[in-house]
């Protein structure tokens, strides 16, 4: 999908989240979709199997959300997924979170650790990540196993490498 | 009874018997008279008539035999000829024979020596080879050998970084990451 349509679709998507008055919790639960997305093959490949009708995709999106997003996150992610455009749903939601963050005058802080984060360590993160960076962050935590262990955060183009893979990977290419 | 004896008494016996000839050896006395001149006639006349024909039939005979002994001397000669050229020929023939066994000679010990020239550099080069062969084995083995340790050494260190990551050294991995990069001012990280 072109630039311009993946644009076009998160600047929908960020409109009618503002609309709603829930842009921050709906971009947070879009985030976490969209990397589950990416990580999921089962879930990937369910949802951009060109033989199973839109309309069974779309109730797959209902069963694995149900109570755990909002209705409008919900919904979002059966338009696009409906419209046929599910390959382009993690760059869709990264350019509305980009959107989202731009708006608040925040950049967004990708972390990925292999456990999940306590509220008072993602405040103490963003402020470390603020102090670092000299940016205010909109912080986007992803668990992710393959961490390891320790954080890997990424502010636009800085990354910050704290994560035991890394270390690891270090000690193999020494090996 | 000499000879003359017999030629005397013969014509002189009373007694003439007309059945017998006086001489046991000579003819009557008148057959004398006649033969011999009849004998003359017949011998001139063979001289005269055959005498020429048998001088020439002679002539032709030994001229004839003449011809047959020259034509025998130019046999001869040719054979003698023809001995000497196959003479000369077989010393050509031999002296062709050595000069072609010393050429198969020289050409047998070039041929030895090339062959000698080029099973030893065949020998050098597969010798090279087998050395080159053996040096890139041992180091594919030890490259092999090297990988094989990188990934088990890999596969133990996951192990055990990954068994002794429990809960607190998670948070404790956190806790550390947060204040690092909490201690790190704007601008001075690359």
């Amino acid at each position: 999908m072109s630039d311009n349509r993946i644009e076009g679709y998160a600047r929908g998507l960020f409109e009618i989240a503002r609309a709603e008055g829930t842009l921050d919790e709906v971009e947070d639960e879009l985030f976490r979709f969209a990397r589950s997305y990416e990580s999921s093959d089962q879930l990937r490949s369910a949802l951009t199997d060109e033989l199973i009708p839109p309309a069974k995709r779309q109730a797959i999106i209902e069963d694995l959300l149900g109570s755990k997003a909002t209705s409008t996150t919900t919904q979002l992610i059966s338009m696009v997924v409906g419209s046929g455009r599910t390959r382009d749903l993690p760059a869709i939601v990264d350019n509305l979170v980009a959107r989202a963050s731009a708006a608040k005058d925040l950049e967004v802080a990708e972390v990925r650790s292999a456990v999940a984060l306590t509220a008072d360590q993602q405040h103490r993160l963003a402020a470390a990540l603020t102090n670092a960076t000299g940016k205010k962050v909109n912080l986007k935590v992803v668990v992710d196993p393959s961490v390891l262990g320790g954080i890997v955060a990424t502010v636009g183009d800085t990354v910050i490498d704290g994560s035991v893979r890394t270390r690891i990977d270090q000690l193999k290419s020494r090996l | 009874m000499s000879f003359l004896e017999i030629l005397i008494r013969g014509g002189d016996e009373g007694h003439h018997d007309v059945t017998q000839t006086p001489s046991s050896f000579l003819p009557e006395g008148y057959e004398l008279l006649f033969g011999i001149p009849a004998s003359l006639l017949v011998f001139g006349l063979l001289y005269k008539f055959a005498g020429p024909v048998i001088k020439k039939g002679m002539a032709a005979r030994t001229a004839k035999i003449q011809a047959e002994l020259d034509a025998g001397e130019a046999a001869r000669a040719s054979a003698e000829v023809e001995s000497a050229k196959i003479r000369e020929a077989k010393g050509d023939i031999e002296s062709e024979r050595r000069r072609i066994l010393a050429d198969a000679t020289a050409q047998a010990d070039a041929m030895l020596a090339e062959g000698r020239t080029r099973i030893t550099a065949e020998i050098a080069e597969t010798e090279a080879k087998a050395v080159a062969d053996i040096a890139s084995a041992q180091s594919r083995v030890g490259d092999e050998l090297r990988a094989e340790i990188a990934r088990l050494s890999s596969a133990a260190v996951d192990q055990v970084v990954t068994g002794s990551l429990d809960d607190a050294t998670h948070q404790e991995l956190i806790e550390s990451f947060i204040q690092r990069v909490g201690a790190q001012k704007a601008g001075a990280r690359k």
